[in-house]
């Protein structure tokens, strides 16, 4: 059974990069977040001013929030650990059925997955799971003011998929198709990315909101970073998986173990 | 455990086949996947946020 293989070897992917992304974001990431929510606290503290319309799209907490909620430490770490695992358990699963499916769309015989390949697949994960949607939408602290929510996210969604899309043609495309690829990858960012108007901290009082800018950028530069660790770890524990993945079914193909031939790679 | 076994057992050696085709596998895995992005990024219920939050806004998923 592939379909058992792959989320196997998805659960162990997601576990090991969920791990390493963990630890990159609680060494660099995290602090940032924390120390926007000080000044998120200041500003709950303190009556906001009501601008009409701005309010609604600050991204912010209110304070006599009694939705629950993880406490700070170790608790809420915890549940960061769990969703970062829980999410690359996810794009473990999706990176590896394309993995699958690139053996069937490669014209080579034989193509195989070296560590070489883990790291490409990796860095294709990260342009289009990161960095497309980033150019569009930075990742954002809180009290950034943005645009509404489901708007951001259906862009979210678009960027992703046609910036897939987009790498999938340049790299499996035959011409001319080939060449209309790149068309994909600029889309999402012709289109553009939903903003909400004005500064990004205009509800913040000047200092506050410069600070706030500091922060802003500095979380660009670490998430890009932890990131990256993030999806190399994953490329790379992905590919090793798929090769074992491959290498079993072959085998079992071989000896005859199985009454079926589902598991024959298609070799063009 | 072992009567299941020994069913597949006989199932296999009497050439019944329970395969399911291995596109209709990988999509079915791959629907799988997206399913668990998107509970872990893109639910909005409050204590889902809240619980992700560190994560969507380190992996740069839109919140709030």
């Amino acid at each position: 059974m592939i379909f058992r293989q792959v989320v196997f070897y998805a659960l162990l992917v997601g576990t090991l990069s969920g791990l390493v992304l963990t630890v990159a974001q609680v060494w660099q990431v995290v602090p940032i977040i924390h120390s926007a929510e000080v000044f998120e606290q200041q500003a709950a503290a303190v009556p906001a001013i009501e601008s009409a319309g701005q309010l609604e799209a600050a991204h912010s907490h209110s304070a006599d929030d009694d939705e629950w909620a993880p406490n700070k430490g170790f608790e809420r770490t915890a549940f960061t650990l769990l969703s970062n695992v829980l999410t690359a358990i996810g794009f473990a699963v999706v990176v590896m059925v394309a993995m699958m499916a690139s053996i069937s769309l490669s014209h080579k015989e034989n193509p195989g997955f070296k560590w070489q390949h883990g790291l490409v697949w990796g860095v294709a994960g990260y342009t289009i799971f990161w960095l497309a949607p980033a150019i569009g939408l930075p990742p954002e602290i809180p009290l950034a003011a943005a645009a509404d929510l489901e708007a951001r996210q259906i862009w979210w969604l678009f960027a992703v998929v046609s910036t897939a899309a987009g790498l999938a043609g340049l790299a499996y495309g035959k011409s001319p198709w080939r060449w209309a690829a790149p068309l994909l990858l600029i889309v999402p960012h012709l289109v553009g990315a939903p903003h909400a108007p004005g500064a990004m901290f205009a509800e913040q009082p000047p200092a506050a909101a410069a600070q706030l800018e500091q922060l802003a950028q500095q979380f660009i530069g670490a998430t890009a970073i932890a990131n990256l660790f993030f999806w190399l770890a994953l490329g790379l524990a992905a590919a090793w998986s798929v090769r074992r993945i491959v290498a079993s079914t072959r085998s079992e193909f071989k000896s005859g173990n199985t009454a079926t031939p589902d598991y024959k790679l298609p070799s063009n | 455990m072992q009567n299941q076994s020994s069913t597949a057992a006989s199932m296999a050696s009497s050439g019944i086949s329970t395969a399911i085709a291995k596109p209709v596998q990988l999509i079915c895995a791959f629907l799988l996947g997206a399913a668990i992005i998107y509970a872990a990024g893109f639910v909005n219920t409050s204590a889902v946020h809240n619980a992700a939050h560190d994560m969507r806004h380190s992996q740069g998923f839109p919140c709030h």
